[in-house]
C-alpha cells in the first residue's frame, strides 16, 4: 500500500499548515479583547473570547509542532489541489470556532451564532444579532471576522516567515495573480496595502463624524467589502454625506483587484485605464446609478441630494457587494430591487475582497458575444486572435479558459436558482427570494427583511451554504471534499493480509 | 545570498527550470523566459515568479522582465549565441551587476572569457569531473570542493 | 580583397555573385548542407559548411585571412557572436553584422560591432516612395548619414524657371547634379531648372522633408 504511506506524508504536510492557520486564527480571536480599555465593565464576557480563542489556537500549535518534519522539502511541494484541502479545512474549523463567542455572550443558539460566524469570515454582512444588545466585544469581532476573511487566511499564512512558498494555498483561496515575481513578497504587499486602507478608512470616519469606535469597525468592513455594522440601520443612521462619501471610495478600492490596486499605488495609470474589469465597473456603475436614480430613487425620495445620495450608494454597494445600506427597501420599486439583484450578481473585482460572478467574468463574455459577431463577418479560412489586456500584459483568450468561466457561470446560476426555489418553497416571495439569495451567494449583505433571527432554518442553512460556496468560489470545495473522500477512503481501507 | 534578489532566467529548459524553482522556493523573485510556452510546465508548482512568453534576443521582450531592476541574469538557453547576446545586453546596455551565461561551446568560452563575461561551460565542468573522478578512484560527486 | 560572409539565401547569393564580380576572394559559410552544394555549384567562391559562430569553422574557413567578415544570418545572437569573435579571436578589421531586430542595431553599436538594419532600410524606402511619386531614387550613403535624392521637376514645381542662385534652399542640402535630356550638368549659380529636368539632391535626414518641399511644392 505505497500509496497510503504516500498520502499520510502528504497529510502530514496538510496538517502542519492547517494547523499553522488555525494557531494564527486563536491568536486572531483575542484582537477583540482590545475594546475592554473602553468598557471595562464587559471583562466578564471576555472569556466568551479567551476559551475559544485558546482551544481553537493550541490545538493549531500543537498540529503544527507534531507535523512539522512533515513539511515539503527541496524536492517535494504542495499541489493546488492540496492547497485547496487546506483551504477548506481551516476554513471550516475557523468559522466554527468563530461562532463560540456568539453562543456564550449573547446566547444565540448553534445554527444562528453558526451564520454570523460564516457572515463574518465571508465578508457577506447578513446578520441575525440583536445590535442593540450586543457588546462592544461581539462588535469589533464582527468587524475582524470581516477584515481577516477579506484578506484571506492564505494571504495571512503566507506573509508568516514559516510559510509555504508555493502558490498551492494562494491559488485555491481565489488569489492567483500575483503582483510581484514571489508569493511571498506578494503576500506581504497585498497585506500592507490593505492595512493602509483600513487604517486611512477609519480615519476618514473618524474625522466625517463617527465614533472612533464605530470608525474602525466600518472601515474594517468597508475595505473588506463586508458589510458588517454597529448600527442596525447600517451607514443610513447617520443620514450624513460626509460618510457616505468616505464610504464609496472605500468600497471601490476593496472591490479593486490588488494587482491593480499595485499599478495605481506606483503610479502606472495606462495598465489600469486599459483594465477591462475597471473599465467595465466603470460603465456599469455610471448606467445603474443614473437609472437607479431616474427610475426609482427620484420617486421615492423627493429631496434631489437625498435620491442622487441614494442611487449612488446603493448602486456601487451592490455591485462592490460590500452591503452598506442606507435605506430600507420595503417601499422600492420592481425595477430598482431588480437592478440591485442584477448587480449583485454580477459582483465586484476578481483578487479582490468582492463576491459575485466577478466582473472579470462578465466582461469576458461580453466580449466574447462582441468576437463571435465580429468573427461572423470575417471570412471562413481567416484566423481570430481575441486578445485581452491583464495588467500590463496583453493575453489571448484561450478555450481552456472560456470554458472556465462558462462552467463556473452556469454553477453559479443554477445554485442561485435553487436557493431562490427553496427560499419559495418556505413561504417568501419570489421578489424577496430572488432579493436575499443573490445577497448571500454574492457575499453582499443587503437585506429585503427574510434574514433575521426568526428565519426558517432551512433558509438559515442554505444561506450558509450559499455564503461558503460563494467566497470559496465553488469549484474548490466541491474538489476539495471529494478528494478528502476519496483519500479517506483509501487510507481507511485494510491492508490485504500478504503485505 | 541576500534574501530575495530579483533574477531573470532566460531559458526554461532542464538548468533552467531547475535554476528558477530553487531560487524561487529560496525566496527570491524569479522572473522567466522562454521561446516556447510548453517549457513553462517544467516549473514546479512551487514556482511563484513570473513567466514570459518570448524571446529575449528582442529588447523589448528584455525590456518586459524589467531587467533594469536585476540583481541577476543568468541565460541558460541551450543556444550558447543567445546566451552570449542576451549577457552582454544585460550587462552593457542595462547595467546588470551579476550576468552569467551558459555557454556549452568550450572554444568559444575561451575568447568570451576575456570581454569579462562569466561563464559557465558545463561540458568542460563535466570532463574535469570525470577526470578528476578517473584519476582518484573516487566517485564524481566527491571530488566537489564544497 | 577577401570577404568572409556568414548566411543563406537570396541576399547571400547575389552580395556573392557581386563580390565576385569586383575580383574580391569570397569564403562562404552555411550551415545547411544542401544549400551549400547549390551555392558551390553556382558560384566561385570556397564554400564551407558548418556553423559560422564556432571557432573551429571561422579557422578552417580562413578567417585569419580575411578582410572583412559580414554575418547576415536570420539570428541576430549568430551575427553578433560572428562579428566578436572574427575581431577579437581573428583579428579582422572590418566586421558588420545584420541586425533583424532593427533594435539591435543600436545595441550591436554599443556592445562594439558595426551593424546596420535592412528592415529599417526598406522601411525607409517604401515609406518615402509611397508618399511621393517624384522621387525615384533614394540612397543612403555614409552610413545612412547622407541621402542622394532623384527628383523629376514637373511644370507646377516652384523652382522651375528659377536660377540656382535664386532658390532658398535650408541648410545643409545641395544640388549635385541637374540631369537634362540625358546630360549631366554640374550645376552654379546661374544655370535655370526647367520642367523634366531630373535634379540629383544631397540632403542629411534632418532637413529631407523640407528640401523636397522647396522642389515639389506643397504637396503631403
Amino acid at each position: 500500500m505505497r500509496e497510503k504511506e504516500f498520502l499520510r506524508k502528504r497529510y502530514g504536510a496538510i496538517l502542519a499548515y492547517t494547523g499553522l492557520i488555525l494557531a494564527l486564527s486563536g491568536l486572531l480571536m483575542l484582537l477583540p479583547l482590545v475594546a475592554l480599555f473602553g468598557h471595562p465593565n464587559e471583562a466578564k464576557d471576555a472569556s466568551a473570547f479567551t476559551v475559544p480563542a485558546v482551544c481553537l489556537g493550541l490545538p493549531g500549535l500543537l498540529l503544527w509542532g507534531i507535523f512539522r518534519p512533515f513539511r515539503p522539502t527541496s524536492s517535494v511541494t504542495l499541489t493546488i489541489q492540496e492547497g485547496g484541502v487546506i483551504v477548506v479545512t481551516s476554513w471550516t474549523a475557523v468559522i466554527l470556532f468563530s461562532a463560540w463567542p456568539f453562543m456564550a455572550s449573547l446566547n444565540m443558539g448553534f445554527s444562528h451564532a453558526l451564520f454570523e460566524s460564516v457572515s463574518g469570515w465571508t465578508t457577506t454582512g447578513l446578520s441575525v444579532v440583536d445590535l442593540t444588545i450586543a457588546s462592544q466585544m461581539i462588535l469589533l469581532w464582527r468587524s475582524t471576522m470581516q477584515l481577516a476573511g477579506g484578506a484571506g487566511l492564505a494571504i495571512i499564512m503566507m506573509s508568516a516567515i514559516v510559510g509555504p512558498t508555493g502558490i498551492g494555498i494562494s491559488s485555491a483561496e481565489g488569489r492567483s495573480d500575483q503582483l510581484v515575481p514571489h508569493v511571498r513578497q506578494s503576500a506581504r504587499l497585498v497585506l500592507i496595502i490593505y492595512s493602509c486602507y483600513a487604517s486611512g478608512g477609519a480615519l476618514a470616519y473618524w474625522i466625517a463624524g463617527m465614533s472612533a469606535f464605530d470608525a474602525v469597525n466600518h472601515a474594517f468592513a468597508a475595505v473588506s467589502t463586508g458589510g458588517f455594522s454597529t448600527r442596525t440601520e447600517s451607514i443610513g443612521y447617520w443620514d450624513s454625506t460626509a460618510i457616505e462619501a468616505v464610504s464609496l471610495p472605500l468600497m471601490l478600492l476593496g472591490n479593486l483587484s490588488f494587482v491593480t490596486a499595485w499599478f495605481l499605488w506606483r503610479g502606472k495609470l495606462r495598465p489600469v485605464a486599459r483594465n477591462g474589469e475597471v473599465r467595465l465597473g466603470a460603465v456599469l456603475i455610471t448606467l445603474s446609478g443614473a437609472a437607479m436614480f431616474f427610475l426609482t430613487c427620484q420617486t421615492l425620495y423627493p429631496q434631489l441630494e437625498k435620491s442622487i445620495r441614494v442611487a449612488v450608494f446603493e448602486t456601487v454597494s451592490a455591485i462592490t457587494t460590500t452591503g452598506f445600506s442606507t435605506v430600507g427597501y420595503g417601499n422600492w420599486n420592481a425595477f430598482g430591487l431588480l437592478l440591485l439583484i442584477v448587480l449583485m450578481l454580477i459582483g465586484g473585482g476578481t483578487c479582490s475582497t468582492a463576491g459575485g460572478i466577478k466582473q472579470y467574468r462578465f466582461y469576458l463574455l461580453c466580449k466574447l458575444l462582441t468576437w463571435e459577431i465580429k468573427r461572423s463577418f470575417m471570412p471562413r479560412t481567416a484566423i481570430f486572435e481575441r486578445p485581452v489586456w491583464v495588467g500590463s500584459r496583453r493575453v489571448f483568450v484561450d478555450d481552456a479558459t472560456v470554458r472556465q468561466v462558462v462552467v463556473f457561470v452556469f454553477l453559479y446560476l443554477a445554485t442561485f436558482v435553487f436557493g431562490v426555489m427553496l427560499l419559495c418553497a418556505c413561504g417568501y416571495s419570489v421578489g424577496d427570494s430572488l432579493f436575499e439569495f443573490a445577497s448571500a451567494l454574492g457575499t453582499v449583505g443587503l437585506s429585503v427583511g427574510v434574514t433575521s433571527a426568526q428565519m426558517p432554518d432551512a433558509v438559515l442553512w442554505a444561506e450558509i451554504l450559499a455564503m461558503f460556496l460563494g467566497r470559496l468560489e465553488f469549484v474548490v470545495v466541491i474538489v476539495s471534499l471529494l478528494k478528502l473522500g476519496r483519500d479517506g477512503r483509501l487510507m481507511a481501507a485494510r491492508t490485504p493480509k500478504g503485505k | 545570498m541576500k534574501n530575495n534578489l530579483y533574477i531573470v532566467v532566460v531559458g526554461c529548459g532542464r538548468v533552467g527550470a531547475h535554476l528558477a524553482n530553487r531560487l524561487s522556493r529560496e525566496g527570491h523573485s524569479v522572473v522567466v523566459v522562454d521561446t516556447d510556452e510548453a517549457s513553462f510546465n517544467d516549473l514546479s508548482p512551487d514556482f511563484s515568479g513570473f513567466r514570459i512568453h518570448g524571446n529575449a534576443t528582442e529588447i523589448t521582450v528584455l525590456k518586459e522582465t524589467k531587467v533594469e531592476q536585476a540583481d541577476v541574469l543568468i541565460a541558460t538557453t541551450h543556444e550558447d549565441n543567445v546566451n552570449l547576446m542576451v549577457a552582454q545586453v544585460a550587462g552593457k546596455i542595462f547595467g546588470v551587476s551579476r550576468v552569467l551565461a551558459r555557454v556549452l561551446d568550450p572554444k568559444r568560452e575561451e575568447v568570451y572569457a576575456q570581454l569579462g563575461i562569466e561563464t559557465v561551460c558545463p561540458t568542460s565542468v563535466a570532463a574535469e569531473m570525470f577526470l578528476r573522478a578517473v584519476s582518484n578512484g573516487v566517485a564524481p560527486q566527491e571530488g566537489i570542493q564544497p | 580583397m577577401n570577404v568572409l560572409i556568414v548566411g543563406g539565401g537570396k541576399t547571400l547569393y547575389f552580395l556573392c555573385r557581386n563580390f565576385t564580380a569586383k575580383g574580391y576572394g569570397v569564403i562562404i559559410v552555411n550551415r545547411n548542407r544542401e544549400e551549400c552544394v547549390q551555392l558551390a555549384r553556382q558560384l566561385s567562391g570556397t564554400v564551407v559548411c558548418g556553423d559560422g559562430s564556432d571557432p573551429r569553422i571561422l579557422k578552417e574557413a580562413g578567417a585569419m585571412g580575411a578582410d572583412a567578415v559580414l554575418a547576415i544570418t536570420p539570428n541576430d545572437q549568430d551575427n553578433l557572436v560572428i562579428c566578436q569573435l572574427a575581431s577579437i579571436r581573428f583579428g579582422v578589421l572590418r566586421t558588420v553584422a545584420l541586425a533583424n531586430d532593427p533594435d539591435n542595431a543600436e545595441v550591436f553599436e554599443k556592445l562594439g560591432v558595426s551593424a546596420f538594419s535592412t528592415t529599417q532600410i526598406v522601411g525607409s524606402l517604401i515609406e518615402q516612395r509611397a508618399s511621393l511619386e517624384q522621387i525615384t531614387n533614394l540612397v543612403p550613403v555614409g552610413e545612412g548619414r547622407v541621402n542622394v535624392t532623384e527628383i523629376v521637376l514637373d511644370v507646377h514645381s516652384p523652382v522651375v524657371g528659377k536660377l540656382l542662385k535664386d532658390i532658398n534652399l535650408p541648410e545643409n542640402a545641395l544640388i549635385a547634379v541637374v540631369i537634362r535630356n540625358n546630360q549631366p550638368i554640374v550645376p552654379r549659380g546661374a544655370n535655370d531648372l526647367l520642367a523634366g529636368d531630373h535634379v540629383v539632391l544631397i540632403t542629411l535626414p534632418e532637413n529631407h522633408g523640407p528640401v523636397l518641399k522647396v522642389f515639389t511644392g506643397e504637396k503631403k
